[in-house]
């Protein structure tokens, strides 16, 4: 091969840099096979030289978090970036519960692999006057945080609250930093953004930048999403959902911006207990398991004549069709 | 010259050489004094200005001794014990003092004895003079009443007796003295001449520790001062380490040459001793303070003191030379943060046992929390509750007034609401959970507080929030109908 071992390297390193900079890595260098003759290839050109050039989802499975929803994951390109600034918006101070619900959740994912790690939210006394300090009871029966790894930091200025989210997101002892700001500020701009992005990166944590009712402005951060409340679905009990009761939480989640560009909204519903997320496809309040209502309860004694047809046709968790038979029954229709 | 009320007239406070040679006095009415010299200038006293003053000049003279105290309102207490040999002795001292105060502008007399009282004696009536140990006796016997510091009356009584100075009453039998003119005459004597001690109280606490620098050529730039601090850090450290302290609050003191002295203090949560991270700290305090330190024309006396110790724990590295302690930190970076925004920038929640949510809660600053808790082998965990009520994910730092104009049922949930002028319309609605007001913390006497009954409510686009009805409906003897609040918002 004519070219020297000097340039390779030198063009190595340069689509390394190239790679820190993009917060990608498009290529990567095949470790070679264990067992496989060094030499087999040829005499300049050792194996673990070979450059393999990858799609979009490259960098090791390790880097990303699973949300545990296999179509976000995929389009967000693998899932969210472990070691990067990811962004969520709420598109108005209303939805901050919301936003601040899905944060946590994706907090307590990655607090799966860093326990007992703290965390630190730093916001502004606007943001917090606004809407509400986190409440750390709350927070453990949700997302299980203890209060203990919970740190509030409350900066009087946007300024103050970015230098001490950068000088937080540098440090290894938190397992994740949130930074969370109202409306879109001036000072909050790309090349803010690109420090607390750095930091993140070079420190290897998540920090989560939180933006309630902004403009979707241009920053560093690889991901957006964009995320307001969905109705709850009913509460499950032994004998079926409850109606009109309020259940686990649930967030409409909107992908703002990702590598892989791809659009998609999802509804994705925490579940407190397992710590995860479920996905819901459809308008999950009328989702019921089959055996709510209908096959299991006792037969009733002696034979059925009447009605034969609205037995079979209940599929929902609508009590009142087997209570009002008027609503089906063509006699109303008359 | 300066004019003071008293007893309803302008009388003359204080006044200068010139008007001294007008033959104007103290105490003269200013009327009487402006009809004998029409043209002298008058201006109001102010006690407070001077009183500043008076602390400021008490700030600069930290610098001889820590121990400084004012005396009343115009004079200084320098209890320089031990501190003499740092200047070259009593008289090179004395001499410096005045010298440096003249040349600030101030006409100072001062009097340096073993005794406060002697000394105060001294400069009030030699003006520079110091008095050996054993001599106090030979100097207050010529001295007029007024040397002893006794109130006015006692004077004026003493003086109607035929006692008209101090080694006259010295002379006096005792017994008579004390019972007509009461113990303090005797006591501010015995102080005086070194019979009693007297304590005189510092301004401020003693550091247990300090070190400083005097600098020939004035500092103003802050890497000059910052390069300082670690150098003084490092001599601070193995002070600390001799004692098996690390310090808790540091304290650093910059003496402008005009005068001026800048004190700023920084507080540790952990015991800290590294002159590495002492030099940080008080990086990011001067970073904080930049625009509030006026270096003037430098400063010329630098000071790191340690104001608090406490028991420092060696921590063992491991092979590599590196301790790794996240706690550590942490404890570092909300030491940072505060330096530079203040007590309350890191806190820490901290459960309470409360039934009331806002107090189940309590936010305290990061280095008054308790530390993180080591898993306790013999406690055994309180009982969890099977279903523990849900609690909403932010609370609000004070429930927010709702406007509910209509309810199903006159003890349910509202149907619709106006909070932050916007109105929301109640799609369910779960509840309620009563909270009732802790009879405990009442105090006998005060009315009762209304219970409330908290709802969780979703809204009809899907957001989740907890309201609460503060008081019942439709109760007799309560003249106020419920009022309706916000008090958190769900994931």
């Amino acid at each position: 091969m004519a070219m020297s071992a000097v340039a390779r390297d030198t063009v190595f390193a340069l689509r390394r840099q190239i790679a820190k900079i993009e917060g990608t890595l498009p290529e990567r260098l095949q470790a070679p096979a264990p067992g496989a003759p060094i030499d087999a290839t040829g005499s300049d050109m050792t194996p673990d030289m070979t450059i393999i050039r990858h799609g979009l989802a490259v960098a090791s499975a390790n880097a990303f978090l699973h949300t545990g929803i296999e179509r976000l994951d995929s389009a967000l390109g693998g899932g969210l970036p472990k070691a990067a600034l990811s962004e969520i918006h709420g598109l108005e101070t209303r939805d901050a519960g919301a936003v601040a619900g899905f944060a946590l959740s994706l907090v307590s994912l990655i607090l799966r692999e860093k326990q007992g790690l703290p965390i630190l939210w730093v916001g502004t006394a606007e943001i917090f006057h606004e809407a509400g300090l986190p409440y750390a009871r709350g927070l453990h029966a949700l997302f299980g945080i203890e209060p203990e790894q919970l740190l509030f930091s409350e900066a009087p200025k946007l300024l103050d609250a970015l230098w001490i989210a950068e000088e937080a997101a540098r440090m290894t002892a938190f397992a994740a930093v949130i930074l969370e700001v109202r409306g879109s500020p001036q000072r909050l701009d790309l090349t803010a953004t690109r420090r607390l992005h750095a930091r993140a990166q070079s420190a290897n944590r998540p920090v989560l930048l939180l933006r309630q009712a902004g403009e979707a402005d241009p920053t560093a951060a690889p991901v957006r999403l964009i995320v307001s409340a969905a109705p709850a679905a009913n509460r499950e009990t032994v004998a079926g959902p409850l109606a009109g009761s309020i259940g686990r939480p649930a967030f409409k989640v909107d992908i703002g911006k990702s590598r892989t560009a791809l659009p998609g909204q999802f509804t994705l519903e925490w579940n407190p207990d397992e710590h995860a997320f479920a996905e819901r496809t459809e308008n999950s309040v009328a989702v019921v398991p089959a055996s709510g209502r209908g096959a299991d309860p006792a037969p009733a004694s002696g034979a059925v004549l009447a009605f034969p047809a609205v037995a079979t046709s209940a599929t929902g968790d609508k009590p009142s069709r087997q209570q009002h038979p008027t609503h089906s029954s063509p006699r109303r229709a008359g | 010259m300066i004019s003071h009320r008293d007893n309803n007239t302008q009388r003359i406070a204080a006044l200068d050489e010139r008007a001294e040679a007008l033959k104007l006095k103290r105490g003269m009415g200013i009327a009487d004094a402006r009809a004998m010299h029409p043209s002298i200038d008058v201006v109001e006293a102010d006690a407070e200005a001077d009183r500043r003053l008076l602390e400021g000049l008490a700030d600069w003279c930290d610098r001889y001794t820590p121990l400084v105290a004012i005396d009343a309102e115009d004079g200084l207490f320098l209890d320089v014990t031990g501190c003499t040999h740092l200047f070259g002795g009593e008289r090179a001292m004395q001499d410096e003092i005045l010298t440096r105060f003249f040349q600030q502008g101030f006409d100072v007399r001062a009097g340096l004895a073993s005794t406060p009282g002697a000394a105060w004696a001294a400069a009030r009536f030699h003006g520079d003079r110091i008095v050996a140990g054993g001599e106090e006796e030979a100097l207050l016997a010529p001295l007029p009443l007024s040397a002893l510091r006794i109130a006015p009356e006692t004077r004026a009584g003493l003086e109607s007796v035929g006692l008209r100075t101090a080694g006259a009453v010295m002379a006096a039998p005792r017994a008579p003295l004390a019972r007509r003119f009461g113990a303090t005459l005797l006591l501010r004597l015995d102080q005086a001449l070194g019979r009693l001690d007297e304590a005189v109280s510092p301004r401020l606490p003693v550091a247990p520790l300090s070190v400083e620098r005097h600098l020939a050529e004035p500092v103003m730039h802050t890497d000059d001062i910052e390069r300082l601090i670690s150098r003084l850090a490092v001599a601070l450290k193995t002070d600390l380490e001799r004692r098996g302290e690390g310090a808790r609050t540091l304290a650093l003191l910059l003496f402008r040459v005009d005068g001026a002295v800048s004190r700023i203090a920084v507080g540790t949560s952990r015991p800290m001793r590294e002159p590495r991270l002492i030099q940080k700290l008080f990086h990011e305090r001067l970073t904080a303070l930049e625009q509030n330190i006026d270096a003037g024309f430098g400063f010329d006396l630098v000071r790191l003191s340690v104001l608090s110790v406490a028991a420092f724990d060696m921590l063992q590295g491991d092979l590599t030379g590196e301790a790794d302690d996240d706690d550590a930190d942490i404890a570092l970076f909300a030491d940072r943060v505060r330096a530079r925004l203040g007590e309350a920038a890191v806190l820490k929640p901290v459960v309470v046992e409360s039934h009331l949510p806002e107090r189940a809660v309590k936010t305290v600053p990061f280095a008054e929390a308790p530390q993180r808790r080591a898993p306790a082998a013999g406690r055994t965990a309180p009982p969890m509750t099977i279903y523990p009520p849900e609690r909403p994910v932010r609370l609000f730092r004070s429930p927010e007034p709702i406007d509910v104009p209509a309810t199903e049922i006159p003890e349910g949930p509202p149907m619709n609401f106006r909070w932050r002028r916007a109105l929301y319309r109640v799609a369910r609605a779960e509840g309620p959970e009563r909270i009732a007001a802790e009879w405990w913390r009442q105090l006998p006497g005060e009315e009762e507080a209304p219970t409330r009954d908290y709802y969780r409510i979703e809204d009809s686009e899907g957001r989740r929030y907890w309201l609460y009805r503060q008081g019942l409906y439709g109760s007799v003897e309560q003249a106020v109908p419920p009022r309706w609040y916000m008090h958190g918002v769900f994931a």
